[in-house]
């Protein structure tokens, strides 16, 4: 047993807050692998990936979810994917080398905003048009909030997860307590 | 005093009642009222005082255009001066006082300045205030900022808070007139996403001031009836009392919206919400101003714009006058008189300009065809005017009708330039709209209102179509044509008196003339030097009857004179709107080290390095002042050990088959053969040769490394690696993402550093010196099973690690050093003891890497490869960049122990006149040194290298200081690194 041992906390102590219409909390035990993709490498890595995780590979700018909902697949860019699960679910050594996995989990803070409100309160500091034809179910988008870099994915009709660098975490969830306060 | 100009009709609610006061006397309105509506039925004529001259004032408009009915709003920090009373809704509780007069309204002190007024011509501050020139800034300035300006500012902080935010739609409709209501209807049917703007409380436009029929039903109720079924569409967003200020590029409209300034109880919401519209296509529907005629006197309270008249008559049930005349020059002014005299308002005359038959009959009215009025009499509010031919009649209201200038402005925001209308005697938009814009209505000089209808409605089904939309199929609203014959007749030449033509800035007609003769040719130099079009309305009233003067003056036709070009903002924008939430300490966003809470538990001050809140010292009971702490906090780190969170430098993980080759293009020095464990250090150039970014990046796999960065750059060599990586070489196997927020990582420097170290990793791995040497690098666990890694690295110069785990056990790791560390009186240290010890390394840092230095220069010329290409490389071969007397980086300590060094300084040889001439360097970086017990310094000298123990000055100008400084190596402290090896 050593001597010392290392305790985990949250960049936001697990936030959780109801307000008139919108629900937001921290998505406390969030695990986000970085896949990367190599030159050439497509076809092999969405095999792989869909043998691991049963997920197939999203365009850019969506996102795919695994049968029992518990991992999501957010193709940002052309050879870049975030694997968004809870941290037992994927396991980078389960793609056997077919892409370059980066452990994203500290890197970010998740928020989920949920609620007939949500897109209202967003309106405020998400340049992104969340309108439902433009924005649907799964669509993902890399933007910035409130000066902060942001990655927004919609997960329901009226529930959004955001995701921002951990270190401005007070920050932004500042900016977003206020959007929803400004709002609702 | 009761409303004693109220009248029955309009569009307010009479069952309730508003008390509100205007230089403290209480006054009663009702809900649907302007301030302005108010005040007239108040009997308030002389509602303020005119900017240069005092000249009494009243109200002359009925919107955002007004020029002079400028009131302060409410008090103490709460006050808002030059409040538009003619766009202020009325609400109970409100509170307004005139402004700029010294002493009462009625009595202004500051009146004499009109006495004077035949000495303040245009351009008189030009031409008096020239000299004595030392009078200028101690006397006539101060004295001039006195008397300026119109209302005065609380000095307090703005207690309201404002918000941002951002809309996207297919149509933006910008103005809820006929033409815009008959285009959103169009486009809501379509399907596409509308929104409507209107800067108005009341949507509707003219239709709410005019007697129109549309549909067979009054113009008020069919504008109602539209807005129900606009407010049942989903895809429509009505935005009302929202100002579209600015039409910016790519289909972006800046608009803001005022949210509680009519509220009695404002609540805690924002006031004010500035909004970001992404539009595919705008149509301007923002109608016309009417502009008055110039005339003598023609600024007495009681003169007035003549469809401001009826919208006060029609909309707001408050007739400005008993006995009315009209001065016209067109058909449009005639329906003032018929709509006042079907409400039952005495008309005293009727002048048209237009010597031709009278196109009306209007009971009770004397018709003057092809007359004037010459001048006005009524000082504080109209008693007569004078006409041409000679009559006098008394009259308590005269209505002015110039003819209707379109609102073009947001069509001249990416530089189109109007085009003149000779059917109308007005500019119509023209030259390059903005892309994706396009006019209907008033707006675009459809003056009458059955064509502006259809206009509205036939350009909202092309603009919708354009994108894809099914077009309504449901005929466009009808009304009819009304007449709008108008005389290109501007002002009245015969007038003896002042004739006004900017009310706001009190220029008139001769002011013009003479600024024409003086020979300001174009309209932008007439504008300057007599002020015209400047202040809360911008000219809207007054621009294009100036033009008109100056092309009769130079013998030119108005559009051969030009026109002023119009900028955003379309009608003034509170600082506080365009601020919004960026004020105090959420100006800008912090970024927190993992340890900061227990740095803040631990008495830490913090600095702002970037976005970074850092710990620049951890002060204990009993120092004194910051450099007792730095100098501690040095001198436990080099006696035993120390502790330091550097999360904040940049660390990119860069993984693929060509990462090594990727790495080799972007460092200078070489590559491709470092081991798997092994840290190198790198330094990065710019593309013109300059030394860029430098740091350390670690081999933790075949395929796999962690670079770090300097805090200040980390984004910025990111994105460079980024562009490198996607344009410069795409066929790279190479792929990049950030990690600096995902590990905590802490410098534990120190003799005692391992023996710490030992303490928390976890068997079997092994950090001796030989297992885990000088630039070694590791991904092990700690404290029982936490995966962490492990750099063996110094930027202290001592020996020493970097230990880091991920984020979340930052807080931890923390608490976990210093309470293992406890045996060996381990310190925690900030910042500047990181400053102290790197120059005491001789490290270069920010200072040095200031943007001017190259590699030479910083005396890492062999870290540029000669073998290899890398960015910057060729550049920096540039002969100029290599010279023999290039400066270099080399180490100052002062001859006298006893003196102070200071960063700036610049070099001198002794016997040199202190000047640029002579400059040898500069002083780059300085500290005191705890551990050699004076100030040293790094900096820059020519030849430096080949100089140690000369002995030259350094000069600071700015501080008044000199000191003389011997020249050193830059490494002060372990020159040969036996003790980071160690």
């Amino acid at each position: 047993m050593a001597e010392y041992s290392l305790k985990s906390s949250s960049a936001l102590s697990g936030y959780n807050h109801d307000f008139d219409g919108i629900k937001l909390r921290e998505l406390t035990g969030l695990s986000i692998l970085s896949i990367a993709v190599p030159l050439s490498g497509e076809a092999a890595a969405k095999t792989a990936i869909h043998t691991a995780f049963g997920i197939f590979m999203p365009e850019i700018g969506a996102s795919t979810t695994s049968a029992n909902l518990a991992m999501r697949l957010v193709r940002l860019g052309v050879d870049q994917l975030f694997l968004l699960g809870q941290s037992s679910d994927a396991k980078p050594a389960q793609l056997k080398g077919t892409v370059y996995t980066t452990d994203q989990s500290d890197v970010w803070i998740g928020l989920e905003l949920s609620g007939p409100k949500a897109r209202t309160a967003l309106a405020r500091i998400c340049p992104i048009d969340l309108h439902p034809k433009v924005f649907a179910i799964d669509a993902a988008a890399r933007t910035s909030m409130e000066h902060l870099g942001t990655i927004i994915i919609r997960t329901g009709n009226d529930a959004f997860v955001l995701l921002s660098a951990s270190s401005s975490a007070s920050s932004f969830l500042h900016a977003v307590e206020l959007s929803i306060g400004n709002t609702s | 005093m009761s409303q004693v100009n109220r009248i029955k009709g309009g569009l307010i609610d009479t069952n309730r009642s508003l008390t509100f006061t205007f230089n403290g006397r209480k006054m009663q309105g009702h809900p649907g009222d302007t301030l302005a509506s108010a005040l007239l039925a108040n009997g308030q004529r002389l509602v303020g005082r005119s900017f240069k001259y005092h000249r009494p004032r009243g109200i002359f408009t009925d919107g955002s255009h007004e020029p002079n009915a400028l009131v302060e709003l409410e008090s103490g920090a709460h006050l808002e001066p030059n409040t538009r009373a003619t766009t202020v809704e009325l609400y109970d509780g409100l509170s307004a006082r005139s402004q700029n007069h010294r002493g009462s309204l009625e009595h202004d002190l500051m009146a004499v300045t009109d006495l004077l007024s035949p000495f303040m011509a245009a351009g008189f501050y030009y031409k008096t205030f020239m000299w004595p020139k030392a009078f200028w800034e101690k006397l006539y300035e101060p004295m001039i900022r006195i008397s300026a300006g119109l209302g005065s500012l609380s000095m307090k902080e703005d207690p309201d808070h404002y918000d941002k935010g951002f809309l996207h739609c297919d149509l933006l409709v910008i103005g809820a007139g006929p033409a815009g209501l008959a285009a959103a209807l169009a486009a809501g049917h379509s399907g596409a996403r509308v929104i409507l703007a209107d800067e108005d409380f009341r949507p509707g436009g003219r239709l709410s001031g005019e007697t129109f029929v549309v549909d067979d039903i009054a113009g008020a109720e069919w504008t109602a009836q539209a807005l129900t079924e606009l407010a049942a569409m989903d895809n429509v967003h009505i935005l009302t009392r929202t100002t579209i200020y600015g039409a910016y590029d790519h289909g972006v409209y800046g608009a803001l919206e005022r949210c509680t300034d009519h509220l009695a109880v404002k609540g805690d919401k924002p006031r004010q919400i500035l909004w970001r519209i992404y539009s595919k296509r705008a149509l301007l529907t923002a109608g016309a101003t009417e502009r008055p005629i110039a005339f003598g006197n023609n600024d007495r309270p009681g003169v007035m714009l003549a469809g401001a008249v009826r919208t006060y008559v029609n909309r707001f049930g408050v007739t400005p006058g008993r006995e009315v005349a009209l001065f016209t020059n067109n058909d449009d002014g005639w329906r003032t008189a018929s709509d006042l005299a079907a409400k039952g308002v005495s008309i005293s005359a009727i002048v048209d300009a237009r010597d031709q038959a009278a196109p009306a009959t209007i009971p009770g009215a004397q018709v003057f065809m092809g007359q004037s009025v010459v001048d006005t009499k009524g000082r504080k509010g109209l008693k007569s005017i004078t006409l041409s031919g000679g009559h006098t009649i008394p009259t308590d209201c005269l209505a002015v009708s110039g003819g209707w200038n379109p609102n073009v402005h947001l069509t001249c925001h990416q530089r189109g330039r109007p085009d003149w209308h000779e059917g109308i005697n007005a500019f119509v938009p023209g030259g390059a709209l903005p892309p994706g814009m396009a006019v209907a209505g008033a707006a675009n000089g459809t003056l009458t209102l059955g064509a502006a209808l259809s206009e509205g409605h036939r350009a909202a089904n092309a603009m919708t179509k354009d994108l894809g939309f099914n077009a309504s199929r449901k005929p466009a609203p009808k009304a009819e044509d009304e007449a709008h014959e108008c005389a290109a007749f501007w002002h009245v030449g015969a007038s003896r008196a002042r004739a006004w033509v900017d009310l706001q800035n009190d220029v008139t007609a001769k002011d013009i003339k003479q600024a024409c003769v003086e020979g300001m040719a174009s309209v932008e130099l007439v504008k300057r030097y007599t002020t015209l079009g400047m202040a809360t309305d911008q000219g809207k009233t007054s621009n294009i009857t100036a033009l008109a003067i100056m092309a009769e003056v130079n013998g030119k036709t108005i559009p051969e004179t030009g026109t002023t070009i119009f900028r955003p903002p379309y009608t003034p924008v509170a600082m506080g709107a365009l601020a919004g939430r960026a004020r105090g300490k959420d100006f800008r966003p912090y970024r927190l080290t993992p340890s900061h809470q227990w740095a803040k538990a631990n008495g830490a001050t913090f600095v702002e390095t970037g976005n970074w809140l850092r710990a620049q010292w951890f002060a204990r009971p009993g120092e004194k002042g910051w450099r007792d702490s730095v100098d501690r906090e040095v001198k436990m780190t080099r006696a035993s050990v120390g502790i330091c969170d550097v999360t904040t430098l940049g660390k990119i993980d860069i993984q693929g088959r060509d990462a090594a080759e990727f790495l080799n293009r972007i460092y200078t020095n070489a590559w491709l053969k470092l081991p798997v464990g092994k840290v190198r250090y790198g330094l990065m150039l710019r593309e013109d040769g300059i030394a860029y970014d430098d740091g350390t990046t670690a081999r933790l796999g075949e395929n796999h490394y962690v670079m770090t960065t300097t805090t200040a750059n980390a984004v910025l060599v990111f994105r460079r690696m980024e562009f490198a990586r996607q344009c410069l070489w795409p066929d790279l196997d190479v792929h990049l993402i950030s990690t600096t927020d995902g590990w905590a990582q802490y410098a534990v420097a120190g003799p005692n550093a391992r023996a710490l170290l030992a303490k928390l990793v976890d068997a079997p791995f092994d950090i001796s010196n030989e297992a885990f040497p000088f630039m070694a690098c590791a991904e092990l666990s700690v404290c029982g099973g936490t995966k962490a890694r492990l750099f063996r690295i110094s930027f202290s110069g001592e020996m020493a690690y970097e230990i880091a785990v991920p984020t979340r056990f930052g807080n931890s790791l923390m608490e976990v050093l210093m309470e293992a560390g406890r045996e060996f009186d381990a310190v925690p240290y900030g910042t500047e003891a990181l400053g102290v010890m790197r120059i005491e390394k001789g490290h270069a840092a920010g200072n040095e890497l200031n943007g001017q230095t190259t590699a030479l220069n910083l005396g890492m010329a062999g870290f540029i490869n000669k073998n290899k290409d890398c960015i910057g490389k060729v550049l920096s071969e540039r002969p100029d960049m290599n010279r023999d007397d290039a400066i270099r980086l080399v180490g100052f300590k002062p001859v006298d122990h006893s003196q102070k060094l200071a960063a700036g300084a610049h070099f001198i040889t002794k016997g040199d006149t202190a000047n640029m001439a002579n400059d040898q360097g500069w002083m780059s970086s300085v500290a005191f040194s705890p551990t050699f017990g004076h100030s040293i310094g790094l900096g820059f000298i020519k030849r430096g290298h080949q100089r140690t123990g000369e002995v030259v000055r350094a000069v600071n100008p700015a501080r008044g200081s000199e000191v003389e400084v011997e020249i050193t190596s830059p490494h002060f402290f372990d020159p040969d690194g036996g003790i980071q090896r160690g």
